[in-house]
C-alpha cells in the first residue's frame, strides 16, 4: 500500500497513451487467430496423441503376446483351436492372392532385370539384384499388404464387432481372457502365416520370372543354375533377415489388427474401423521394412 | 474359503455410475453356499450390469465384493479369470460367438478353465443337452438357432462343470415350457452340492413354482437393491 492517491476513473481515460490504442486490437487479433486455428491445432494434437497411443499399445501388446506365449498354461485348448483356425484362414485365404501377385511380380521384376542386366553386360549381377530387390525388399511389403487385406481386416472386423456387440465382455464374464483367447493365438497364426506365404511368394516370383525370361531368351541357363546364382548371391545376413522380415510383418499385421479391433470405442462403426485399421496395417508393414532398411 | 463363510458377499458396494449406470447407492447382498437369491428386476440391462458387478467386472467407488472369500478388487488378471471360471452364467444377450459352432460355445469355458479330457467334456455336454431336450449338441452357429434352442444351450453351458455360483439372467420368456422342470432340477442338484444361485427374474411367474426353495428375495430398482419378504 502506498499513500499515493489513486486517480479517479474519469481522470484515467484521458491520460491513456495514444500508443496504447492499437494494443487491444492486437490482442483481439491474436485471440481471433488462436480461435481460428485452435480447432486445427486441437485436431493435430488429437491425431498425434492417437498415433502415439496406438504405437505404445502395439509395443505393449507385442511384448505381452510374446511373454504370454512362453507360458505353457496360456496355450489352452480354445487358444490352440483359435490359433489353428486363424492359421488356416491366413494361409488358405492368402495362398491364391500370393501366387497371383508373385507371378505378376516375377514377370515384371525378374524378366526385366534379366533383360536389362544382360543388355548392359552385367548378367552375373542378376542373382544379387533379384535377392536385394525382389526377395528382400518387395516381397515382405507385398506379403504384408496381402495378409492385411485378406486376413488382417477380417480379424479387425470380427474382433471389433465382438467388442461392440458385447461378446468380448461376455467372454470376460466367463473368465476367458480376450487377450489370451483372441489376440495371442491370432498374432502367432499371422506370424507363421506371414513366414509361409512369404516363402511361397519368393519361390513363385523367382520361378515365374525365370520361366518368362527363359522363354524370351533373356536367360539361357537352366532353372537350377538360376536358383544357384540367386542363392549364391545371398549373404549370411540375408538368410536371417529375409525370414525375419516375413515373420515380423506377419506378427505386426496380426497384432495391429487385433489391437485395433479390441480398442474400438462405442462410437465406432464399420465405416470408421476399417479405414483406420487399413492405415495402421500399411503403416506397420512399412515401418518393419524401413527399420530393416536403416539397420542393414 | 472357510466353512460357513458366505459364497458371495456384497458389503456396502457402490459401483461406478459412469461405468454402469447403476444408482451409486450402497448395495448389500449375502449368499451362503446352497442358497438361492431371486432378484426381481424388470430392466434386462440393469440386471446384466448387476450380474457383472457380482462377477467383479465393474469398478467400485466404495465397498467390497467377495466371492468364495476372495475380494475381486485384490485379485490379479489370471486369478480373476480363474475365479470367474467357477461361475456358471446365463446371459440374456450377446453371449454367443458366431465364430464357433454352438457346441464349442457351450464347451468353451470348460475347455478353457479345465484340463478334463475332451471326450469327457463332450459327453457331459451331450448329457446335459439331452436333459434340456437336445438330441445331441447343436453344431451350427448360434445365430442360426432359434431363441428356444439358444435358451436351452445357455442352460447347458451354465450348468457345465460343477460351478460354485450360478448367475442366471431371466430367459423364462424364451425357454420352452418343457425345459422349466429340468431347469429347476438342475438348479436344485447344483444347490445340493453347495452351489449358490443368483437368479434375476422379470416377473413372479418366472419363479413362482420354485418359490418355496428360494431363500432370499430382493428387488433391484433405480434406487438400489431392496430386500423383499419371501412369500
Amino acid at each position: 500500500m502506498t499513500d499515493t492517491p489513486t486517480p479517479a476513473p474519469e481522470h484515467v481515460a484521458p491520460q491513456a497513451d495514444p500508443m496504447a490504442g492499437p494494443q487491444p486490437d492486437n490482442g483481439g487479433r491474436l485471440v481471433h487467430l488462436v480461435r481460428r486455428f485452435a480447432p486445427w491445432l486441437a485436431a493435430l494434437g488429437r491425431l498425434t496423441r492417437h498415433q502415439v497411443r496406438f504405437a505404445l499399445l502395439v509395443i505393449g501388446a507385442g511384448w505381452g503376446a510374446i511373454r504370454e506365449s512362453m507360458r505353457p498354461n496360456s496355450w489352452r485348448r480354445p487358444v490352440i483351436y483359435e490359433f489353428r483356425a486363424t492359421l488356416r484362414q491366413v494361409v488358405s485365404g492368402g495362398f491364391l492372392s500370393i501366387v497371383i501377385t508373385a507371378t505378376l511380380t516375377g514377370l515384371m521384376v525378374v524378366s526385366q532385370a534379366a533383360y536389362w542386366l544382360g543388355y548392359a553386360g552385367m548378367a552375373q549381377m542378376t542373382g544379387s539384384i533379384l535377392v536385394s530387390v525382389l526377395v528382400r525388399e518387395i516381397s515382405p511389403i507385398l506379403v504384408g499388404i496381402i495378409i492385411m487385406g485378406r486376413s488382417g481386416m477380417l480379424s479387425l472386423t470380427e474382433i471389433g464387432m465382438m467388442v461392440l456387440g458385447g461378446e468380448v465382455r461376455a467372454l470376460q464374464a466367463r473368465g476367458i481372457d480376450p487377450f489370451l483367447a483372441l489376440v495371442m493365438p491370432r498374432t502367432f497364426a499371422f506370424t507363421l502365416g506371414g513366414f509361409t506365404l512369404g516363402m511361397i511368394f519368393a519361390v513363385v516370383s523367382l520361378l515365374m520370372g525365370f520361366v518368362v525370361a527363359h522363354s524370351t531368351g533373356a536367360i539361357t541357363s537352366s532353372v537350377w543354375t538360376f536358383f544357384f546364382n540367386v542363392l549364391g548371391a545371398m549373404t549370411t545376413w540375408d538368410y536371417l533377415i529375409i525370414p525375419l522380415k516375413f515373420v515380423l510383418v506377419g506378427f505386426f499385421v496380426g497384432l495391429g489388427a487385433c489391437v485395433s479391433g479390441l480398442t474400438v470405442s462405442s462410437n465406432d462403426t464399420m465405416a470408421t474401423i476399417m479405414p483406420r485399421g487399413f492405415a495402421r496395417g500399411i503403416m506397420l508393414v512399412l515401418v518393419v521394412n524401413i527399420l530393416f532398411m536403416l539397420d542393414f | 474359503m472357510t466353512a460357513n463363510a458366505p459364497l458371495l458377499e456384497l458389503r456396502n458396494v457402490v459401483p461406478s455410475f459412469e461405468e454402469t449406470g447403476l444408482m451409486p447407492a450402497p448395495y448389500n447382498l449375502r449368499i451362503m453356499p446352497g442358497e438361492c437369491a431371486v432378484v426381481d428386476c424388470r430392466d434386462f440391462e440393469r440386471a446384466a450390469m448387476f450380474a457383472d458387478l457380482c462377477s467383479g467386472m465393474v469398478s467400485l467407488t466404495q465397498g467390497t465384493i467377495r466371492f468364495m472369500g476372495l475380494d475381486w478388487a485384490a485379485l490379479r488378471d489370471r486369478q480373476l479369470n480363474a475365479l470367474r471360471g467357477r461361475i456358471g452364467r446365463i446371459s440374456r444377450s450377446s453371449s454367443w460367438l458366431n465364430l464357433f459352432g454352438t457346441h464349442l460355445n457351450i464347451m468353451l469355458p470348460h475347455l478353457y478353465h479345465t484340463t478334463d479330457p475332451f471326450d469327457n467334456v463332450v459327453l457331459r455336454a451331450t448329457e446335459l443337452g439331452n436333459r434340456f431336450g437336445f438330441p445331441g449338441l447343436p453344431t451350427s452357429a448360434p445365430d442360426r438357432l432359434s431363441g428356444a434352442d439358444l435358451a436351452r444351450a445357455a442352460c447347458v453351458r451354465a450348468f457345465m462343470g460343477r460351478p460354485d455360483l450360478l448367475v442366471l439372467e431371466d430367459i423364462s420368456d424364451t425357454l420352452p415350457e418343457e425345459n422349466i422342470l429340468p431347469f429347476f432340477e438342475m438348479m436344485t442338484t447344483a444347490r445340493d452340492r453347495g452351489c449358490g444361485v443368483l437368479w434375476f427374474v422379470r416377473s413372479a411367474a418366472a419363479w413362482h413354482e420354485y418359490r418355496k426353495a428360494v431363500n432370499i428375495h430382493m428387488r433391484l430398482l433405480d434406487e438400489g437393491l431392496f430386500p423383499m419378504r419371501v412369500v
